[in-house]
């Protein structure tokens, strides 16, 4: 599904990546660094591969069409403040020009998955930061995305949210959606029972 | 209501007071330019009936057969230099006695069509011909006397009247055409400002609309459609409060005037009037809109991504 191919990332004098290589298949749940997926950056050398579609050369146009495909959860939460829980969810639907008689369906079901269905008319400020978070996770799930990329997710949060918004990330990942997710928290590593690539200086040292 | 009129309405109630400022500004930009509207068309229609109104009548002997009449309108008619050549029966020329008199019937009772002589009326088709055109007309055996109009109204010619009419139309098209510009541009550059405002107040919400895979066009339409609606509600609050003053003013206007068409007296024709304004003015409210606030988001949404 996705694939890095001897990609190399410099910001100035810092190697944040340095020829790296390797290769994400359906259903598996690992850890990686995902501007370069996003599109948010371009590598300065190598290949990043989504559908076999090398990403450095989508046009401008397409990249919509590429985010679209994904469900992304951020470590602020970038939930929008001025709109309510469910309509937050909407907010990807829409974006994802998904017909509008299907939004009540699809958003009270991944809420229900998420635990916040009795807080949908609530407002970002009303919630938790761990509520925050499933709110951001149920706006990935809601246009059931071929990947979610979760960067940083629970860096934002206590431990034992943070194990509650692992333990939905796990129970997604059993459903069979691929997670990538990026992660400096060495609890969640140790705890991980899935691959893990983990990046020193910018190099693979563990795969 | 879609999620963008949502947002778009969301963002009005947000920032009533800017929200305010812009359809001041343009509610004042589109009372302007209709009352410049309406004060074109009606220094057109002084024009027009100046120039278009009789400006020789030819009063025709008692004896004058109807064949002769004819043959004279004829011959009037088909000379290059005379134009719309109208006749006046007796009875006509009494109708028209009875309207000028007709605040006070008794003079109107007094008389009899005997009294009045027919007329073939006519314009030139340029003013300063009249002279010699009255001249030959003159020489017709059926013609009486021969009456120029430009003398009842205390002026030395219509030309005279004419002339000042056009000066008077220009200075209120060129004068009124580059107020409503300056206004328009000032409309312009607060839509600009506001919808620039906007846009630095959503910064993040842009953001995570692009990262969520929003297109440009999905980010643009609610800040578009806002500044539509300023636009819209200008146009209409301006138009209204124009046609509310022309409605009030418009009896007095048109007694004023008298015979003069300033403004049109049949009501259909007033309200036709002001739609045509106010039809021409909507799509105007929107190119600007549309322009102000596409430049201003165009910027953002580029750095957005």
């Amino acid at each position: 599904m996705i694939s890095f191919q001897n990609v190399t990332k410099n910001f100035g004098s810092i190697n944040a990546l340095e020829d790296i290589t390797f290769e994400v298949k359906d259903g598996e749940f690992v850890f990686s660094i995902l501007k370069l997926i996003l599109h948010e950056i371009l590598a300065d050398s190598g290949k990043v591969l989504f559908d076999d579609v090398d990403l450095s050369e989508l046009s401008v146009k397409d990249i919509p069409r590429l985010r679209q495909q994904m469900g992304i959860v951020f470590q602020d939460f970038k939930v929008l403040p001025e709109r309510t829980v469910s309509e937050n969810v909407e907010v990807a639907l829409a974006v994802s020009d998904v017909p509008p008689d299907e939004w009540d369906k699809r958003v009270n079901h991944v809420l229900k998955l998420v635990g916040l269905d009795k807080r949908a008319n609530l407002f970002p400020n009303q919630l938790s930061g761990g509520e925050l978070q499933r709110v951001s996770l149920a706006r990935a799930l809601v246009i059931n995305p071929k990947i979610i990329l979760a960067d940083e997710p629970t860096g934002n949060l206590d431990w034992k949210t943070a194990g509650g918004i692992m333990e939905l990330l796990e129970k997604v990942n059993k459903e069979g959606k691929t997670i990538i997710m990026a992660t400096h928290h060495e609890g969640i590593i140790k705890h991980a029972k899935h691959r893990t690539i983990k990046l020193d200086d910018g190099k693979i040292i563990k795969t | 209501m879609s999620i963008h009129t949502k947002t778009a309405v969301d963002s009005i109630k947000r920032s009533p007071f800017q929200a305010i400022s812009a359809i001041f500004v343009l509610g004042l930009t589109f009372f302007v330019a209709t009352m410049v509207a309406i004060l074109v068309f009606a220094t057109d229609k002084t024009l027009t009936y100046f120039e278009t109104r009789p400006q020789i009548i030819s009063f025709l002997k008692d004896e004058a057969t109807p064949e002769l009449i004819s043959a004279l309108q004829n011959k009037l008619s088909s000379n290059s230099r005379i134009k719309n050549v109208k006749y006046v029966s007796k009875v006509e020329a009494l109708e028209i006695y009875k309207k000028a008199t007709s605040d006070n019937p008794l003079l109107a009772e007094l008389v009899s069509p005997s009294i009045f002589p027919a007329s073939l009326e006519f314009s030139v088709t340029d003013l300063k011909l009249a002279e010699e055109v009255i001249t030959d007309v003159k020489t017709e055996g059926i013609v009486a006397d021969v009456g120029f109009t430009a003398n009842i109204g205390g002026e030395k010619s219509l030309s005279d009247v004419v002339g000042r009419l056009k000066s008077i139309s220009t200075y209120v098209r060129i004068g009124g055409i580059t107020f409503v510009a300056i206004l328009g541009a000032s409309s312009f550059l607060v839509l600009l400002v506001i919808i620039s405002m906007r846009m630095t107040t959503r910064k993040n919400e842009i953001e995570i609309l692009s990262l969520i895979g929003a297109t440009p066009a999905f980010i643009r339409s609610p800040i578009v459609l806002e500044a539509v609606i300023y636009s819209i509600i200008g146009v209409l609050s301006g138009w209204t409060l124009a046609l509310i003053l022309w409605l009030y003013a418009s009896p007095s206007v048109i007694s004023y005037f008298g015979q003069i068409p300033v403004i049109p007296r049949d009501p259909i024709l007033f309200f036709f009037l002001f739609a045509t304004i106010l039809g021409v003015e909507l799509l105007l409210g929107v190119i600007i809109s549309l322009t102000g606030s596409l430049l201003a988001v165009s910027r953002s949404v580029k750095k957005a991504r």
